[in-house]
C-alpha cells in the first residue's frame, strides 16, 4: 500500500512538471510574445529588445526552459511577467478562490445530482424521471458561456444577487461571509447545475445497471421493501461509475473554469489562466497549468482510493500481489 | 414509448441534416441588409381584418436601425411560394420580405437555414468525434483494466498527462504551425481528432474501472478458465459490461463537442465563415446580452441541441437496461 | 456647461503660449495599434499656429448633452463613492513601467503633470506648473511651479522633484516606457531647476511640441523612489504587490485597496493641490471604485442594475438598444459625443519582394487592386452593418470628427462593382462564366484578410468586406485571430492583408510621423523602410517634412490636402467608416466633462461628482 501511494506520488510529481513544461514550451510557439502587445505602440524596437531581454524572452527556447527548471526544482517558478509578482505567490491566491467555488459547486451538484439520479435511475418510467432527464440534458446541452450569461441576467433582472465578483467593495451590513455567500450562488451554479446533471446521468444509468442484477431480484424476492435496497443496498454499489469520477470532477473544477470564472469576474485560477495565455505571460501559465495538473493528479488517485472503498474488487492494493 | 420518441427526434435531426438544402429556404451565406437580426416572420392565414387566405406573411418594417427594432408591414401581404426554386418553401417576394422562420442573426443572415445547414457540421462533427473518442477510450481503458501492471499505470498516466493538458493552448500551438487558411475539411478531421483524443481519456478511465472490477467477477473467471482467449474475454465479455457507461458517455460528449467546436473557433481553428455549425452561431449569438431578452430565436441552436442529445440519450439509454438484463441472464446461463 | 466654458476662457493665452498637439501616446484598449507620437521631431510648429489650432480644437470638439449634466453652477455636490469600470487588470503603478491603458488611467488619478490637456477643447492647462515662458522659438520654456503643493504623504513639492520625473525617464537602466515620450530630435529634453519654484526645460531641437508633451509625465515623488532608482530597481518598483501606503502622489486619488482580478479602490487626496471654481476642495468625490470586469455583458447588467456608476470605454453598438431603454427608463444617461476620431482600416503587405515566388505577387501589391477594393465595398452596407447605422462613410485617413485637418475636397468613392471589375481587368484579373476573377495562370484571384479574433466590429468589417468582394469574383479567406498573433503577422510582414486600428491620440498629422513617414515605426503596410519604396512614399515623406516645418496654418492644411490626395490615390490603407461614439453613466453621477476620446467620461476626475 505504501508502495503503490509513494508510486502514485511520485507520478504526480512527474505529470505536473510533464503538463508546465509542456505549456510552456507551447506559450512560446504561440505566436507573439508578452512585449509583442507593446510593439507599434510609443516604444522603439530597442526598448522593445530591452524589455524581452529583462523578462528572458530573448533566449532560446532551450535555454530559458532549462533556466526555468533549474529555477523549478528550488520551487521558484518564476516571475509573473504581467502582475510583476512571482507565480509562487500568484497561483495560490487564486486556487484558494477557485477552491472556494468549487467546493460550493461540488457541494450543490452532489446533493441535488445524486438523489435524483437515484431516483431517476430505478424506475423504469414516469413523469418524475422523464422530466429529471430532460432537465439534466438541457443543462449538459447548454455551453457553460450562455448558462453564466443566463444566470447573470437573471440575477440582473431580479435584483437578488450581485452581478459577478467575489466580495464587496464596502464590506455590507451582515457580515463578509454572507457577502462571500451572496456572490458564490451565481458561479457555483453555472458551474454546479451541469455537474449535477452529469451525476445525475452517471447515478442513473448506474442505478437502472444495479436495479437489474440478481441481487436486487433476491432480496427484493425476500420481501424486502423497494425503497430500501434503492436507498441502502442499490446506492451502493451504483456508487462506483460515480466514484470513478468524483475525484476526477474535483480536479478538474479546482483547476478553474475558464468560462464560468471569466463571465461572473471570479479572480480564480481560470480566470488567471486565460489572462496569462492572452498575455503569453509563460511563466505563469506553466505555473497555472501546473498547478491544475497538480489538482487532477491528485484528484485521480482520490478517485482510485474512492473506488477501492466502495467497490473492493477494484482495489488498487490487490492489484500489486501480481 | 420513450425510445420511439428518441428515434423520432434523432431521425428528425438526420433527416433535417440531410435535407438542407431542400428544406432551407435560402444559402447559409446569405444576408439580408435591412433585417439584422429580425424577428421570425408569422405565418398568418387571416389578415387584420379578419379575412381568411392562403398561408402568408408580412414583411418586417425597420422601426429603428440602431436598436434593431422591426414591426409587421401589415399592408400587403406576401404569399408563401411551395415548392419553386428547389426550396420546399420560400418567400414570393424573397428580395422585400425573405421567410425567415427563425429570425435572422445580427449579420441577417437566416437562423433556420443556418440551424439546418449547422446540423450537418455539428452533428457530423460531434458523433464523429464521440465516437472516435469511445473507440479509443474504450480499447485502451479496456486493455489497462485487463493487463494491469505497468501496462495499467502508464496508460492511465499518459491519460492523465492529456486531461490536464491546457486543451487551449494546443490549439493555439496548431495554429501557430498549420497554415492560415484550412479547408472546411481540414478543419473538420483536425477537430475530430483532437475532440477524439482528449475525450477519450474520460471514457478510458471508467471503462478501467469497470473492466477492472468485472474481471474478478465469477463468469469471468470462469469464462477464463474454460479457456476463453484474453481477446474473447475483454472484447466479448468484459467490454460489453461497460456498454452502459460508454453510452452515457456519449450523451456527455456530443452536447460537449458541438460546444467545443465554438471555443476552438475561438483560437482560429473553426470553420471558414460561412459554413454554419451551431456552436458558433451560439457563440455568436452569447456574445450579446440581449439575446435571452431581445433575441431568444438565436438560442435556437440551444433548443435543437437539446432535441437531439435527449433523443440521443433515449434510444441510448432504453437499448442499454434491455441490453443489461440480455447480458445478466447471459451470464447466470453461462455460470 | 461651466466646465467647458471655463477652460475656454481662463486660459486663452496658454493656448497661444504653447506650441499645440503633441499629446500622449496612449494605447486604448489592450492590442491595438496606436501611433507613437512624439519621437524625431524634425521642426518646429510656430507658436500663433499652435494657438489657432488649439482655438479650432475647441470649437471641434463639442460634446452634446454635456449642458445638462454640469448645469448647476449652484453647488455641485460633494462626497459620495463612484463605481467606474475597466476590461483588463493594471500590469503596474509605475506608469514607466507599463503602458496599458488601466495602468495609465491609475497614473492619472494618482499622479500630477506638469500641465494637463483638457480633452474636451484639446487645449493645454495649467496644472503643477500655473504658469510657462518660452524663448528661442520655443526650444527653452521656462516654468513656473506651484507653491504650497504637497504629496499624499505630506511631503513638499518642489522642483526636485520634476528634476527626478525627467532622470527616471531619461535613464538608460529604468527601460522607461514614457523615455521616448519625452524626447525631441532623438535627444532626451535637459532639465533644470533655477529656483525650488521654477524649471527651466531645454530641448535640442526646436521644441515644436511645446509643453503640451509633458502631459505623459507624471511627478514623481524623489523621496519615495529615489533609493530604488539608484539601486537600479526602479523598473520593478510600484508594482502590484506594493503596499498602497507606499504609493503616493499628487493626483486627486490615493490608493487604497489593490484585490488582484477585481478592483482597485482610490479614496480622496486630501492634499490635492487644485480647488474648485468655488474655492473648495477637490476633488469631490470620497472614493473612486474601478472594477475589473473583463466581460462585456458583465459590465452592462451591472450598469444596468445600478452596481457600477459608469464604464471608461465608449459603449459598442449592440449594447446600445438595452442601455436606451435603461435610459428612458431614468436609470442611466446615454451620451452621443458624435463621430469617432479614429477608424479601422484595410492594408495590404506592400513591403517589396515580401511574396517572392508567390504567383500572386504581380497583382498583390498592385494600387488598382486596393483601387477596386476601395470601389467595390458599399460604404451604406458596411456602416448599416457593423455599426448598425451609427456611423458615417470614410475615404480617407481622417474621419469628420477632425474638423481641422478632415478634407471636404477629398473624392467620396462611388460605389462602383462593374468600375471595379474593369481595375482588376486592367491587372490581369478577369472573370470566367461563374463570374470568380482568375488571374494569368487561370487560378481564381483569393487572398487572406487577418484580423483580431473577439474584436466585434473588426470580425463585422472583414465579413462585409468578403461578402462585397465576392460580389466582384474576387475571393477573400478571412482568418482572426489573437492581438498578439495579429501584431506578430504584422512586424515580421507574414501577411496579404489585415484589417487593424491605428488609432490617433491627437488630431493634428504632425503627431502621427511614425504613421506618415516611410521610416516610421506604425507605417502600417510597410514598417521602417530605410528608403523610400515607392515615389509616393518619398513625395509623401517630403510633403508632411515641409508639413511638420511650417509656420502657417492655411499652408499646413494645404499641404495635408495634397498628402491625403496622394494616399487616396494609392490606397496604402483603406477606410470604410468611422462609428458614433456613445458612452452611458448612471444619473447620479454628474458635474461631467465628456469627450470623444477615451476615457470618455473620466478623464477628468477631479471635477467628477455623485448625487447623493
Amino acid at each position: 500500500m505504501t508502495w503503490y501511494f509513494a508510486r502514485r506520488l511520485a507520478f504526480a510529481a512527474f505529470l505536473v512538471i510533464a503538463v508546465s513544461s509542456a505549456s510552456l514550451v507551447l506559450a512560446r510557439l504561440a505566436p507573439g510574445d508578452f512585449v509583442t502587445e507593446s510593439a507599434g505602440t510609443e516604444i522603439s524596437r530597442q526598448t522593445l529588445e530591452q524589455q524581452r531581454a529583462r523578462y528572458g524572452l530573448n533566449k532560446s527556447l532551450g535555454e530559458q526552459y532549462r533556466d526555468w527548471l533549474a529555477a523549478a526544482a528550488r520551487l521558484d517558478f518564476g516571475y509573473s511577467m504581467q502582475y510583476g509578482r512571482p507565480v509562487r505567490d500568484l497561483v495560490p491566491e487564486r486556487a484558494a478562490n477557485t477552491a472556494i467555488l468549487a467546493l460550493a459547486a461540488l457541494v450543490f451538484a452532489t446533493l441535488i445530482g445524486l438523489p435524483l439520479g437515484i431516483i431517476s435511475g430505478s424506475r423504469k418510467s414516469g413523469v418524475l424521471p422523464g422530466m429529471i432527464r430532460a432537465t439534466s440534458v438541457v443543462l449538459l446541452s447548454m455551453p457553460p458561456l450562455l448558462t453564466s450569461l443566463f444566470l447573470l441576467f437573471i440575477a440582473a433582472r431580479t435584483g437578488w444577487l450581485p452581478i459577478g465578483g467575489m466580495h464587496s467593495a464596502i464590506v455590507p451590513p451582515g457580515g463578509a461571509l454572507a457577502d462571500l455567500l451572496r456572490h458564490l450562488v451565481v458561479p457555483a451554479a453555472a458551474v454546479g447545475l451541469p455537474l449535477a446533471a452529469m451525476l445525475e446521468r452517471l447515478q442513473s444509468q448506474a442505478m437502472s445497471e444495479v436495479i437489474g442484477e440478481p441481487f436486487v431480484l433476491a432480496t427484493l424476492s425476500r420481501g424486502v421493501p423497494r425503497s430500501r435496497i434503492v436507498w441502502r443496498g442499490a446506492f451502493k454499489a451504483a456508487l462506483r461509475p460515480v466514484a470513478a469520477v468524483y475525484g476526477l470532477v474535483i480536479g478538474t473544477l479546482l483547476s478553474g473554469s475558464f468560462a464560468v470564472e471569466v463571465i461572473t469576474t471570479w479572480p480564480g485560477l481560470g480566470n488567471l489562466m486565460l489572462q496569462a495565455l492572452r498575455s503569453r505571460d509563460v511563466y505563469l501559465v506553466a505555473g497555472c497549468a501546473g498547478a491544475g495538473a497538480l489538482f487532477l493528479a491528485c484528484g485521480t488517485l482520490l478517485s482510485d482510493l474512492a473506488l477501492a472503498v466502495v467497490d473492493p474488487r477494484a482495489s488498487e492494493t490487490r492489484a500489486e500481489r501480481a | 414509448m420513450s425510445r420511439t420518441l428518441g428515434l423520432v427526434l434523432v431521425t428528425f435531426a438526420l433527416l433535417a441534416a440531410v435535407a438542407a438544402p431542400v428544406l432551407a429556404p435560402h444559402a447559409t451565406d446569405a444576408h439580408f441588409g435591412g433585417l439584422l437580426n429580425a424577428p421570425p416572420t408569422v405565418v398568418h392565414f387571416a389578415d387584420a381584418s379578419g379575412g381568411w387566405h392562403a398561408p402568408f406573411i408580412y414583411r418586417w418594417r425597420l422601426v429603428s436601425q440602431l436598436e434593431q427594432r422591426y414591426e409587421e408591414d401589415l399592408s400587403t401581404r406576401v404569399r408563401l411560394a411551395w415548392f419553386s426554386g428547389g426550396h420546399v418553401v420560400q418567400s414570393s417576394d424573397e428580395g422585400a420580405a425573405p421567410l425567415l422562420l427563425l429570425g435572422a442573426d445580427s449579420y441577417g443572415r437566416d437562423v433556420f437555414t443556418r440551424l439546418l445547414f449547422g446540423a450537418r457540421t455539428s452533428l457530423g462533427l460531434a458523433v464523429t468525434a464521440a465516437l472516435g473518442a469511445l473507440l479509443i477510450g474504450a480499447t485502451l481503458g479496456g486493455l489497462a483494466g485487463f493487463a494491469g501492471g505497468v501496462f495499467d499505470d502508464v496508460l492511465m498516466r499518459a491519460a492523465d498527462f492529456v486531461m490536464v493538458l491546457p486543451a487551449i493552448y494546443v490549439a493555439l500551438a496548431l495554429r501557430a504551425v498549420l497554415p492560415l487558411v484550412l479547408t472546411a475539411s481540414e478543419v473538420f478531421g483536425l477537430l475530430a481528432s483532437i475532440f477524439a483524443i482528449v475525450g477519450a481519456p474520460f471514457v478510458a478511465r471508467g471503462v478501467r474501472a469497470i473492466v477492472r472490477s468485472e474481471r474478478r467477477l465469477d463468469y469471468a473467471v470462469a469464462a477464463e478458465a474454460l479457456g476463453a482467449s484474453d481477446a474473447r474475454l475483454l472484447f466479448r465479455h468484459l467490454l460489453p459490461s461497460a456498454r452502459g457507461f460508454m453510452a452515457v458517455q456519449m450523451t456527455l460528449l456530443i452536447p460537449a463537442f458541438i460546444v467545443a467546436e465554438a471555443t476552438l473557433s475561438y483560437v482560429g481553428l473553426g470553420f471558414p465563415d460561412p459554413i454554419a455549425s451551431w456552436g458558433t452561431m451560439l457563440h455568436d449569438a452569447s456574445s450579446n446580452i440581449r439575446v435571452f431578452a431581445d433575441f431568444p430565436w438565436l438560442l435556437s441552436p440551444a433548443a435543437a441541441m437539446f432535441l437531439v442529445v435527449l433523443g440521443v440519450n433515449l434510444v441510448l439509454q432504453n437499448r442499454r437496461s434491455e441490453d443489461v438484463r440480455h447480458i445478466g441472464v447471459r451470464h447466470t446461463q453461462r455460470l | 456647461m461651466f466646465a467647458k466654458n471655463k477652460n475656454l476662457h481662463a486660459n486663452p493665452k496658454l493656448g497661444r503660449s504653447t506650441a499645440h498637439a503633441f499629446d500622449r501616446a496612449v494605447s486604448w484598449p489592450l492590442g491595438q495599434i496606436v501611433t507613437r507620437q512624439t519621437r524625431r521631431l524634425a521642426a518646429s510648429v510656430a507658436f500663433v499656429v499652435a494657438g489657432v489650432l488649439a482655438g479650432a480644437g475647441c470649437r471641434s470638439n463639442t460634446p452634446p448633452k454635456s449642458a445638462t449634466a454640469a448645469a448647476s453652477k449652484s453647488g455641485v455636490p460633494r462626497g459620495g463613492d463612484l463605481i467606474a469600470s475597466v476590461r483588463s487588470e493594471p500590469r503596474s503603478f509605475n506608469r514607466h513601467a507599463a503602458s496599458d491603458s488601466t495602468t495609465e488611467l491609475i497614473s492619472n488619478l494618482t499622479q500630477g503633470k506638469l500641465v494637463h490637456v483638457n480633452q474636451a477643447t484639446q487645449a493645454v492647462e495649467p496644472s503643477l506648473a500655473e504658469s510657462w515662458t518660452s524663448e528661442d522659438a520655443g526650444r527653452r520654456v521656462t516654468m513656473h511651479l506651484r507653491r504650497d503643493v504637497v504629496f499624499s504623504d505630506g511631503h513638499p513639492f518642489t522642483a526636485d522633484d520634476v528634476l527626478f520625473s525627467f532622470e527616471v525617464a531619461n535613464d538608460e537602466k529604468t527601460q522607461s516606457i514614457l523615455a521616448d515620450a519625452v524626447r525631441t530630435g532623438g535627444k532626451p529634453l535637459q532639465v533644470a531647476a533655477t529656483d525650488p519654484h521654477t524649471v527651466v526645460i531645454t530641448s535640442a531641437a526646436p521644441f515644436a511640441p511645446g509643453v503640451r508633451v509633458l502631459e505623459i509625465l507624471p511627478i514623481l515623488p524623489r523621496h519615495r523612489l529615489e533609493a530604488a532608482f539608484k539601486a537600479g530597481t526602479f523598473a520593478k518598483a510600484w508594482g502590484l504587490d506594493t503596499p498602497m501606503s507606499d504609493i503616493v502622489g499628487l493626483g486627486p486619488f490615493v490608493l487604497s485597496q489593490y484585490a488582484a482580478g477585481q478592483r482597485v479602490v482610490l479614496t480622496r487626496n486630501p492634499k490635492y493641490f487644485a480647488k474648485a471654481p468655488d474655492g473648495g476642495a477637490l476633488p469631490y468625490l470620497d472614493r473612486l471604485t474601478i472594477e475589473i470586469l473583463p466581460d462585456q455583458s458583465a459590465e452592462l447588467l451591472r450598469l444596468q442594475s445600478g452596481q457600477l456608476d459608469m464604464m471608461t470605454s465608449e459603449i459598442s453598438p449592440e449594447s446600445y438598444a438595452s442601455l436606451k431603454r435603461s435610459a428612458d427608463g431614468g436609470k442611466i444617461t446615454l451620451l452621443d459625443l458624435g463621430v469617432s476620431r479614429n477608424a479601422e482600416g484595410l492594408f495590404f503587405n506592400l513591403k517589396p519582394g515580401a511574396f517572392g515566388a508567390d504567383p500572386r505577387a504581380p497583382w498583390l501589391q498592385r494600387d488598382e487592386l486596393r483601387q477596386a477594393i476601395n470601389m467595390a465595398v458599399d460604404r451604406k452596407v458596411f456602416v448599416d452593418t457593423v455599426f448598425f447605422g451609427a456611423g458615417v462613410p470614410v475615404y480617407g485617413p481622417e474621419t469628420p470628427a477632425n474638423k481641422v485637418w478632415y478634407w471636404e475636397g477629398l473624392p467620396h468613392t462611388p460605389y462602383d462593382p462593374a468600375a471595379a471589375r474593369q481595375l482588376l481587368a486592367s491587372i490581369g484579373l478577369t472573370s470566367g462564366a461563374d463570374g470568380v476573377l482568375k488571374d494569368a495562370r487561370n487560378q481564381p484571384a483569393r487572398f487572406t484578410l487577418v484580423t483580431q479574433k473577439g474584436r466585434p466590429s473588426m470580425e463585422r468589417s472583414v465579413a462585409v468586406i468578403r461578402d462585397e468582394l465576392k460580389k466582384i469574383g474576387l475571393t477573400v479567406d478571412v482568418v482572426a485571430l489573437d492581438s498578439r498573433a495579429v501584431i506578430q503577422a504584422f512586424l515580421t510582414a507574414k501577411y496579404d492583408a489585415i484589417y487593424f486600428n491605428a488609432d490617433k491620440t491627437d488630431l493634428d498629422p504632425g503627431t502621427n510621423q511614425d504613421f506618415w513617414f516611410s521610416s516610421g515605426l506604425a507605417h502600417m503596410w510597410n514598417l521602417e523602410e530605410k528608403t523610400p519604396a515607392t515615389d509616393w512614399e518619398r513625395r509623401i515623406d517630403e510633403l508632411m517634412t515641409k508639413q511638420i516645418a511650417s509656420p502657417d496654418l492655411a499652408e499646413r492644411r494645404q499641404l495635408y490636402n495634397e498628402v491625403q490626395k496622394i494616399f487616396y490615390d494609392h490606397q496604402p490603407m483603406i477606410y470604410f467608416a468611422a462609428p458614433r461614439i456613445f458612452v452611458a453613466h448612471a444619473t447620479r453621477v454628474t458635474n461631467l466633462t465628456p469627450a470623444e476620446y477615451r476615457p470618455q467620461l473620466l478623464w477628468r476626475p477631479d471635477t467628477v461628482a455623485v448625487i447623493r
